[in-house]
């Protein structure tokens, strides 16, 4: 399969290292002489240097022979435009990444029934959404959806109240089906083994089907702390579009926003959501946002230290669960060492999206790379190696990858030792980064 | 020639006159048919529209785009002249008919009908020709639609000048626009209001009146002016189907009239939507608390005395109308403190109400607590919406102006009440009654009385609270300031 990347900021590289490593043939365009030279050492591709958007090179390049063109460029125009190209030259799938609502929103028909866009991406909104689905499970992080959103792979932090702590995991209750599968503690990812035990602080991968993993994680965290309560720092589109999702379910939400004219733009659209002008992280200006009685705190404002000073500040004065946004990956291991609960990157959910998309129909591929996990939702082929084994009898067919669910027709369930694996079912494979796509061969259909 | 005058006065002024007489010569022919009073409406009828003939013609020999350039105080002296001069002209045929004997009288009664009041001094209204009824209804029900609105709607002249009038004389903060041009949306408001009148008549007549009686109380209820036939205003028909029915069109005349254009063509009625909704919660809460009252201190009894009578009060006040059942005046003084204070509320914006305007209330009371919360929270940015609609702060400046400078007008006009010899609550009261354009008050001039206990300066001074409480206060003080400025501009340079 042959993929064209146009655009080599940290989305387009990220989709591009990704369909690498699957084995596809990738081709980046960029017209940053810098950025492209950058791309020709990291990536196991071919880079040219141009504008995407326009048609002689889309056509030199053959777009036609293309069955994925990804259009991820800063500028939503140039993405439009070239996506619309391609699809008029005849690529395959097109891809978008398109910020502004206004110019084309992610579900307009407009866009896949006259456009012929085949998916439109806004990473603001695709974060905002990631971290409204965090917010919305108490004791959660973060969670994500497979499997036609039956089963939910959520990221929790073990408390001091958690049942969990202070005996091995063989020795646990277990009132919900719940599926412990990895565990990181200090930045380290493993995957679990029964006589592990707990500490307050770690973090706990749980897969549970969609109906049981409010109560599974709630129980394995020790909180069940629902979000009343939201204070958000920035009122750029993230911060509007979660402030717009809380604000639907309820959530008494309060922005603080640096811009008094986006401020004023906030509280217009934002009918029941309260807007502070914010000058400066002083304590004082928080404790009138009532961040210290905050369930949450998410500093999604444009800068990564700021977000990070914010969410810091938040969590001292007293703020419940405190989040940030972080759009460079150097800063993610920061997140953990100054104790906050978790960093969302908006480029690399872009990424995630896209891939996710991209292997809809046989595969689906996401990364967890800040607790230094990768997933990867595998259909099993007729005839494929893995037809009549069972679960924990599979003979090193798996590597260290463990299976975290399973879904077939009847829904979703939590694997034990000896369930048998047969042809046409999903499994949610789990393993510290890079070990995932070494199994997809077991998979597939011999011959 | 160049006149001495803009073109846009004199094509407003001529507009008005052509109006008036057009009104005068029905009444003229009514009271043909009556045997009364007829001569005094036929002859002032047909001299008034030779002057205003003359008047238009003139200006359509003149440059027609000199009237579409005028500034804004061009506009603003067109429109106060426009209801200054048919009132004028209204008075009339009162003199001539002999219905009063004092220009001011006349005047103060043409004053009442073509604003909407609804103040009357004539004790005995029943002994009067038909053709002078007539005439006192429809001065409202013209008054309703909009002089400037009835002129735009016959005579096809546009431009800036034209719209500032037509703004001016339109209750409310903006004017919805319904037609992309002026002209058409004049014409859609007539037409609103004479399909709303004839539906009223027809109910009135269902009810129980006579014809005569219908027509009249169908152009007063929808105008919400409040002029009647009897002596004892809707409360001579003892009736509770006519109330009932003078009820629900009062309360219908209240709302904006661009809101039924909206809801007929089905367009988005969602902005006005909100105000018709606080409005008919308003009316209902207020009468529920007047009753309640009543109930409490033994001063009423019966289906009629708890639920009809302070409904109709209320809804005859709030709508600024001005009819009369119970003597409201006699109810205890938590009743009658309620009454008054509703008199300033006004209906919805957009309509033939006067008073405040409940939108205006609304976005004041949210304005007020707005400034509260910024107590507690300094650094709260805060954004006066009603509903899903968004308002621009200056709204808000707009509408804190307005509300003080009606305040002002008010407190000036209690002063001159006070000093023409009337006791304070008649005072009070009075200028209340003829600011909000809603005709009995309270004391002497009572729902069971008329403003004959007023002393002419009181008389010359509700002439003035009238005009301005119609065209929104704004207008007419603006129109002051102007002049004061050039006053003083011409003092400085001699």
């Amino acid at each position: 399969m042959k993929a064209l990347v146009i655009g080599a900021g940290e989305v387009g590289m990220n989709v591009a290292k990704t369909l690498a490593a699957d084995g596809q043939n990738v081709t980046m365009v960029d017209k940053d002489p810098g950025r492209c030279e950058h791309a020709r050492v990291e990536l196991d591709a071919l880079v040219v240097e141009g504008n995407g958007a326009s048609p002689v090179l889309l056509r030199e390049l053959g777009v036609s022979g293309f069955s994925l063109v990804a259009a991820v460029t800063a500028v939503d125009e140039v993405n439009l435009i070239a996506a619309l190209t391609a699809h008029q030259l005849g690529s395959g799938t097109t891809i978008a990444r398109v910020r502004d609502p206004e110019l084309l929103g992610r579900d307009d028909p407009f866009a896949t029934g006259i456009l012929g866009i085949d998916f439109v991406i806004d990473p603001d909104r695709a974060a905002a959404a990631d971290i409204a689905a965090a917010l919305q499970l108490p004791g959660a992080v973060s969670v994500e959806y497979f499997g036609d959103g039956e089963l939910a792979l959520a990221e929790l932090i073990v408390t001091d109240s958690s049942p969990l702590v202070g005996k091995p995991l063989s020795e646990r209750e277990r009132p919900h089906p719940a599926f412990i599968v990895g565990l990181t503690r200090d930045g380290v990812a493993q995957l679990t083994r029964p006589e592990m035990v707990p500490r307050p602080g770690d973090h706990l991968l749980v897969t549970s089907p969609r109906e049981s993993i409010r109560s599974a994680v709630a129980h394995l965290a020790g909180t069940v702390s629902e979000v009343h309560r939201c204070t958000i720092f920035g009122g750029g589109k993230i911060g509007l579009a979660l402030a717009r999702r809380m604000e639907d379910v309820g959530v008494h939400v309060t922005i603080l926003e640096r811009n008094r004219d986006r401020a004023r733009k906030l509280a217009e659209k934002l009918p029941r959501t309260r807007v502070l002008i914010e000058d400066g992280m002083a304590e004082e200006s928080l404790i009138e946002a009532g961040a210290h009685k905050a369930d949450a705190f998410v500093a999604c404002a444009g800068d990564d230290r700021m977000n990070l000073l914010a969410a810091l500040n938040g969590k001292r004065i007293g703020a419940d669960l405190c989040v940030a946004t972080v759009s460079r990956e150097e800063f993610t291991p920061l997140v953990d060492a100054i104790g906050l609960d978790a960093a969302f990157s908006p480029r690399l959910i872009t990424a995630e999206q896209i891939l996710r998309f991209v292997h809809t129909r046989s595969v689906k591929a996401i990364h967890l790379t800040r607790t230094g996990f990768e997933a990867l939702e595998l259909e099993v082929r007729p005839r494929a190696q893995l037809v009549g084994k069972a679960i924990g009898e599979t003979g090193g067919l798996l590597h260290h990858c463990r299976v975290g669910a399973i879904l077939h027709e009847e829904g979703v369930s939590i694997p034990q030792r000896g369930t048998p694996i047969s042809a046409g079912d999903r499994l949610l494979l789990l393993g510290p980064v890079g070990t995932v796509s070494e199994v997809e061969e077991a998979f597939a259909g011999a011959g | 020639m160049r006149s001495f005058v803009h073109p846009l006065i004199g094509f407003t002024v001529g507009g008005t006159l052509a109006v008036a007489a057009g009104g005068m010569l029905v009444c003229g022919v009514i009271g043909l048919a009556d045997g009364r009073a007829a001569a005094a409406f036929l002859i002032t009828g047909a001299l008034t529209l030779l002057v205003a003939v003359a008047m238009i013609s003139s200006y359509r020999r003149g440059d027609p785009k000199e009237a579409g350039r005028a500034g804004p105080v061009t506009g603003l002296a067109a429109v106060t002249l426009a209801w200054v001069v048919a009132s004028a002209v209204g008075a009339i045929p009162f003199l001539v008919a002999g219905t009063f004997e004092s220009f001011l009288d006349a005047f103060f009664e043409a004053v009442s009908g073509f604003t909407t009041t609804g103040a009357t001094l004539i004790s005995d209204i029943e002994a009067q020709p038909d053709a002078i009824l007539l005439w006192r209804s429809l001065s409202q029900w013209l008054g309703g639609v909009g002089i400037i609105v009835l002129v735009v709607a016959v005579a096809p002249v546009s431009g800036p000048g034209v719209q500032r009038a037509f703004y001016a004389e339109t209750t409310g903060m903006t004017s919805d626009r319904l037609t992309p041009r002026i002209i058409d949306t004049a014409k859609i408001i007539t037409l609103i209001f004479l399909v709303l009148s004839l539906a009223a008549a027809v109910a009135y007549l269902v009810a129980g009146m006579n014809v005569f009686d219908a027509i009249n109380h169908s152009m007063t209820t929808i105008a919400t002016g409040g002029f009647s036939t009897r002596n004892l205003s809707i409360g001579a028909f003892d009736s509770l189907a006519i109330e009932s029915v003078a009820i629900v069109f009062m309360a219908m005349g209240g709302i904006n009239f661009a809101f039924y254009w909206k809801a007929v063509r089905r367009r988005d009625i969602r902005p006005q939507f909100n105000e018709v909704v606080v409005y008919l919660a308003l009316l209902l809460g207020i009468s529920a608390t007047v009753a309640i009252s009543l109930v409490i201190n033994d001063q009423a009894s019966g289906f009629a005395g708890i639920v009809i009578d302070p409904l109709f009060a209320v809804t005859t006040i709030l709508t600024t109308t001005g009819y009369t059942t119970a003597d409201f005046d006699s109810w205890n003084s938590f009743a009658t403190a309620t009454i008054l204070l509703t008199m300033f509320l006004g209906a919805c914006a957009g309509s033939t109400a006067g008073g405040i305007k409940i939108i205006r209330v609304m976005l004041l009371s949210r304005s007020a607590i707005q400034e509260l919360q910024r107590q507690v929270r300094p650094r709260v940015v805060q954004v006066l919406r009603v509903g899903k609609h968004v308002y621009d702060e200056d709204v808000r400046r707009a509408v804190l102006g307005f509300f003080l400078i009606y305040l002002l007008v008010f407190g000036i006009g209690v002063l001159v009440m006070a000093a023409s010899g009337l006791d304070l609550v008649t005072a009070i009261s009075a200028a209340s009654a003829t600011l909000n354009m809603i005709g009995p008050g309270l004391g002497e001039i009572g729902a069971i009385e008329n403003f004959e206990a007023m002393p002419d300066l009181a008389r010359a001074a509700s002439c003035f609270l009238m005009i301005a409480g119609r065209l929104e206060v704004f207008t007419v003080v603006a129109l002051i300031t102007a002049g004061v400025d050039r006053v003083r501009e011409s003092l400085g340079r001699s």
